[in-house]
């Protein structure tokens, strides 16, 4: 019996190591029908993420981890409750808006910090509970409410960058956060702060929380489906605000570490370009994660390399680095059919026949 | 009178904004009633749009630029088609995938294809022509007989009929020999196919451009008007013309000086979002989908 | 055997299914034209397994089908009609939003068969329906019916029904019955698979017994009786008398007051629904599927808010508490469906706690923290108790066997010490030992005082265990009657919709 948890945990490898490597084959194939060299991208990819002599890479893919760890979470926690909450993109925007309007504001410096996370953190929150009221009580679709929310928390960045929080020297970014409230480098003269042992710090936290808590409890029986939440006593539309309020922080507080965390801006710039993109990131690092927490850590690791090796990418072989991106949603769409439960199946019945011959 | 020449010109705008919402909910309309969704819909219309435009300028021929449009969108349905219908892979996840592949796709392609970053603008002659007289696109004129036609299909055709059966009840279709995963699989390509469509309209007609964004949520603001019709093609029509009318309403807010005083261009740009927020808490719970939509259909479940 | 050849011959039938399980182990069947046959089998037996397979719903892992002198190899059931084979599927085949006209032309190729085509249909084999009636508002006996038109209306000369009869009142399937008889006059051959012994000695030409995919006999129906059926159904005499120490009703537990719940189809599923039962009893509720008493069971419990009606638990009125709060009260509720009292990929353990964890203090600490050894400790407790066969409490819920499950979910919500217990359906696809140790575990709850309300639609378990009873039909009580106060007669009355003064007065 033991034998069977064990050959199911390597069946999911499988599935994982069968969808990254879908993805990087058709993307090299991509790469190479736009008349780019798939090796020397592919070699730019490795130099500026995983190098193993130069660590100011490796640096970098686990600052580019960072934020997505945060959408990761959310989208996992959801995942888990049977809830798609694809807003982690507007929540972050939010968390990263409240770092900014607290970095506005003349506060003393040993608050500076604090309060940017705390509101950033509050902002996220309440921009998921949004989506979460409309599917509790209007029993709105959440990814129809979710998008809209990110496009609509878009433009509120937008606004506050073009009337009121822009930096007055430099129109395509907001104001930066001051030095009292950045957050140290784990690295110097890296990109790698201290949000990075937050993020695996929380990723603990909410795995403690959905395993140990009776809320987290609560949130997977609701993902079991609304019926056997109702039977345990549960109320499915508190347990969904749950789900969306602490998706949205989580997410708002990667936001405010990106503000406070990540040099050389410490800002938000034009069209949020520099935090845009994370917040679907975070949608390949759960599904490669399997929706757990402890497995979202490597999984980060994983995409943050892609991320940060996209700069090699277009350095050594001009190939633009949006490519990775279409890398991600390959992946994304190979681990929608997970082709070792297949093989696993096939046996299975092998395995049965063969007994039953014997029966 | 001013103000009448400014309403007929709103309305004539919206008959543009209007096209791509349709158009794809049209798509995801018939793909849902077989049972199948499909939320990669903004993807689906970002990569038609790409290769429409880069068709259509290199050969100087919108209607080719249709055509491929057409053709690409149909191709992506297949793909999604026979994860989601014979592969029986998690259909959400799937659509998904497509739209972020479609993001990063897009943005690359751009610069492989013209060696610029961001955005192009296609060629004059690339664009879609105008109808003389009354001046909306002649794809405007198309999508409206589409409209009807899918309605026309969808209730009074005995094909009609058995493809909603696939929907609300996949083993009753099955049982009498309906060859359910066959018109899952054709709905969702046709419906791709729609979609694609969407995406010229987007890219060779109205916006006359193509960046990454271009779709802006229209793929999802489609979803929500497929809810909103009740997956019923008539009332998408009304749907999104009511949707069509307030983005151009607000796309001319902005040049109105008495707006832009009052609220500030970038939270202008946010109305057709809020209205849908708005539209879609208002109606949910009087709509009834398709009982079987989103589940895979399988014989073996013992 | 049959006059002349085999209408339908399958040989050494083997099927597997890709989870593992070994649903047919070499099994032979034949079809006559022109008879009634039945399938009988207990569940699980392997009857609907092997008739999907010579419908062309599912494929046999090995094994060969010969239909009409030909060899064949459905791969769909629309090869299967081609044949003439269709198969009326137990619960619902058809599709609520349509009307019964649709439903019947939904098959077929080329042009719908017309109105006047479909009406003459109806006529010939004696079936009447409302064409123009939406489905989901039709009753059971009306559906089946449509059900079967439909495959009339695909020329199928070879019908297979699965389980008709369930959801039917008997007067219902008298009418069935009758229609199966006409059909077979006019040439047709049906498959009659079925549970219930007393079905196949009144309408079928020969029967074939299953069991655990194996094929126990097949014999002449006027040669056989209902024992010798049973023992090859079974393998030994089943026991259907369960010792019952003598009924001591001890206090009040639950009072109920014109309850009125309403079901999921807009319709009240409960009207007016009045009983009280006491400590120490079981108090049964008969009745055909689907006639209100998932929804009185859910009302019960909390999780359906009832339209009108009182509750009183143990004298205080819980009508508007919320499930937890009953639960904390001393309420246990076992349901049918084992997918909902269980979360499958949740392993023993983590499905310990989940009617409790709502209320009991004991398993979550003040921080909200769950106390895991509490909870391991519990875990182990039921498991031991219980005799519930499983390789460790991490061991996912779904690796465990149905009765096995059954066995998790009662000593689950018995170790919790309840006062009053509902159970629905609570032996449905177990195996004979499994069924024996709940109903004994029951009557057990019984003796020790609880007040435990059994709501099953397996007459013979109602009659067995019940001290006091109630039929229900339609969203009411017929009457409520102690078992051996009631004739067989009176009782396939109640259930076909007569109430209990009714049938007094009339002297029916």
């Amino acid at each position: 019996m033991v034998n069977s948890r064990f050959t199911e945990y390597l069946v999911y490898i499988g599935n994982v190591a069968l969808a990254i490597l879908i993805g990087l084959a058709l993307g090299a194939l991509i790469i190479w029908l736009g008349g780019y060299d798939p090796v020397k991208a592919y070699t730019g990819l490795f130099e500026t993420s995983f190098n193993p002599s130069d660590y100011y890479y490796f640096a970098s893919t686990l600052s580019y981890a960072t934020p997505v760890i945060f959408t990761g979470l959310t989208f996992a926690i959801s995942s888990r409750a049977g809830i798609f909450n694809i807003g982690a993109e507007g929540q972050m925007y939010m968390g990263a808006l409240g770092a900014v309007i607290v970095a506005s504001m003349n506060l003393p410096s040993p608050l500076i910090l604090p309060m940017a996370l705390i509101t950033g953190t509050l902002m996220g929150a309440l921009w998921g509970l949004i989506a979460g009221l409309f599917r509790a009580l209007r029993n709105v679709n959440e990814v129809v409410a979710t998008i809209m929310l990110n496009w609509i928390a878009f433009w509120i960045i937008e606004y506050a960058r073009n009337y009121g929080l822009g930096d007055p020297r430099r129109q395509e970014k907001t104001i930066s956060m001051p030095i009292e409230g950045r957050l140290p480098l784990l690295v110097k003269n890296t990109e790698l702060s201290m949000a990075f042992v937050i993020a695996l710090v929380i990723a603990i936290l909410v795995y403690i929380f959905m395993w140990r808590t009776k809320i987290g409890y609560y949130i997977r029986v609701l993902g079991a489906g609304v019926k056997t939440a109702k039977y345990a006593g549960i109320d499915p539309r508190i347990i969904t605000l749950y789900v969306f309020i602490i998706g949205g922080a989580l997410s708002g507080l990667g936001g405010a570490l990106e503000i406070c965390g990540r040099p050389p801006t410490y800002a938000i710039t034009t069209a949020a370009s520099n935090i845009a993109g994370f917040g679907f990131t975070g949608i390949s690092v759960s599904l490669l994660g399997l929706n757990h927490p402890i497995l979202i850590i490597p999984a980060s690791v994983i995409i943050g390399g892609l991320l940060a090796g996209s700069r090699g990418m277009q350095i050594k072989a001009k190939v633009p680095l949006e490519m990775v991106m279409a890398v991600q949603g390959l992946i994304i769409i190979a681990l929608s059919v997970p082709g070792f439960t297949f093989v696993y199946r096939r046996w299975r019945i092998k395995k049965a026949l063969r007994g039953g011959e014997s029966a | 009178m001013p103000e009448l020449d400014l309403l007929g010109g709103v309305l004539i705008q919206s008959t543009w904004a209007m096209m791509p919402i349709l158009l794809a909910a049209l798509g995801e309309i018939l793909t849902e009633r077989s049972g199948v969704v499909n939320i990669g819909l903004e993807g689906i219309m970002l990569i038609s749009a790409l290769f429409s435009v880069f068709v259509a300028d290199k050969t100087l021929n919108p209607w080719l630029g249709v055509l491929t449009a057409i053709g690409i969108g149909a191709f992506i349905g297949l793909i999604h088609g026979f994860i989601s219908v014979y592969l029986k892979g998690n259909q959400i996840i799937s659509g998904l995938g497509i739209n972020t592949f479609a993001a990063g796709f897009v943005a690359y392609s751009i610069e492989v294809f013209w060696g610029v970053r961001g955005y192009y603008t296609p060629k004059p002659e690339a664009k879609v022509p105008r109808l003389p007289v009354i001046g909306v696109s002649p794809l405007f004129l198309a999508t409206i007989a589409i409209t009807i036609v899918l309605f026309i299909i969808l209730y009074k055709f005995d094909i009609g009929l058995k493809i909603r059966a696939c929907g609300e009840n996949p083993e009753a279709a099955d049982v009498v020999g309906v060859k359910v995963e066959l018109m899952q699989l054709t709905s969702t390509i046709i419906g791709g196919a729609l979609t694609g469509l969407a995406g010229a309209v987007l890219s060779i007609d109205w916006l006359a451009s193509i960046t990454k964004q271009l779709p802006a949520g229209r793929g999802f603001i489609a979803l929500a008007l497929v809810n909103f019709a009740n997956w019923n093609p008539l009332y998408g029509l009304l749907g999104s013309f009511i949707f069509g009318f307030l983005w151009t309403a607000s796309e001319y807010m902005k040049n109105l000086e008495y707006f832009t005083r009052a609220i500030p261009m970038p939270l202008i740009n946010t109305i057709p979002y809020i209205a849908t927020l708005i539209v879609v808490a208002g109606v949910i719970g009087r709509s009834r989908p398709p009982q079987s939509v989103g589940v895979p259909y399988r014989r073996e479940l013992d | 055997m049959c006059v002349d050849n085999s209408l339908v011959l399958m040989k050494d039938i083997v099927k597997v299914f890709p989870d593992g399980t070994i649903a047919l182990r070499g099994v032979n069947f034949d079809l006559c034209k022109g008879e009634i046959h039945g399938l009988l089998g207990e569940n699980g037996a392997g009857k609907t397994t092997l008739m999907k397979i010579l419908a062309g719903l599912l494929k046999p892992t090995r094994g060969e089908v010969i239909v009409k002198g030909r060899k064949v190899k459905f791969r769909s059931p629309a090869d299967a009609l081609r044949f003439g084979i269709g198969i009326v599927m137990q619960g619902l085949s058809l599709v609520p939003v349509f009307t019964a006209y649709e439903n019947i032309v939904l098959g077929s190729r080329g042009t719908k068969p017309s109105r006047e085509f479909v009406e003459k249909l109806m006529k010939e084999v004696g079936l009447i329906v409302p064409l123009d009636a939406v489905v989901e508002n039709l009753s059971f006996g009306v559906r089946q019916k449509v059900e079967i038109l439909k495959m009339l209306a695909l020329n199928v000369d070879i019908l297979i029904l699965d389980e008709p009869t369930t959801n039917l009142s008997p007067s219902e399937i008298r009418e069935l019955f009758k229609s199966l008889r006409k059909l077979r006059e006019g040439g047709k051959s049906i498959v009659f698979i079925t549970h219930k012994i007393r079905e196949v000695l009144e309408v079928t030409d020969r029967v074939t017994v299953l069991r655990k995919g194996r094929v126990m006999g097949s014999v002449e129906t006027s040669k056989t009786n209902p024992r010798e059926l049973a023992k090859m159904m079974v393998g030994r005499e089943v026991e259907l008398l369960i010792e019952k120490p003598p009924w001591r009703p001890n206090g009040v537990a639950l009072i109920v007051d014109e309850l009125e719940v309403m079901g999921d189809l807009g319709v009240p599923a409960v009207k007016g629904v009045s009983f009280s039962v006491n400590y120490g009893e079981i108090f049964g509720v008969a009745g055909v599927e689907g006639n209100g008493q998932i929804e009185l069971a859910e009302a019960l419990a909390g999780i359906r808010k009832p339209l009108r009606g009182r509750i009183v638990m143990n004298g205080d009125d819980i009508t508007k508490l919320d499930v937890s709060e009953r639960y904390n009260r001393g309420l246990a509720y076992i349901p049918e469906d084992r997918k909902v009292a269980l979360i499958m990929e949740f392993s023993v353990l983590e499905n310990t706690p989940l009617t409790e964890i709502s209320y009991n203090k004991e398993l979550v600490n003040r921080m909200g923290f769950m106390k895991i050894k509490r909870i391991v400790e519990k875990s182990m407790g039921i498991i031991k108790q219980y005799g519930v066969v499983t390789p460790s409490i991490y061991a996912p819920a779904r690796s465990l066997s149905g009765g096995n499950q059954q066995k998790l979910v009662v000593g689950r919500e018995l170790m919790k010490d309840p006062r009053v217990i509902i159970a629905v359906q609570p032996t449905r696809g177990l195996d004979v030992a499994a069924t024996e140790y709940v109903r004994n575990l029951l009557v057990k709850m019984r003796s020790s005082g609880k007040a435990v309300i059994l709501i099953s639609s397996d007459l013979d378990e109602i009659l067995g265990l019940s001290d006091r009873f109630a039929v229900m039909y339609n969203g009411r009580f017929m009457g409520i009657l102690e078992p051996d106060k009631v004739t067989d007669e009176e009782l396939g009355l109640m259930m076909g919709g007569y109430t209990y003064e009714e049938i007094k007065a009339r002297k029916v």
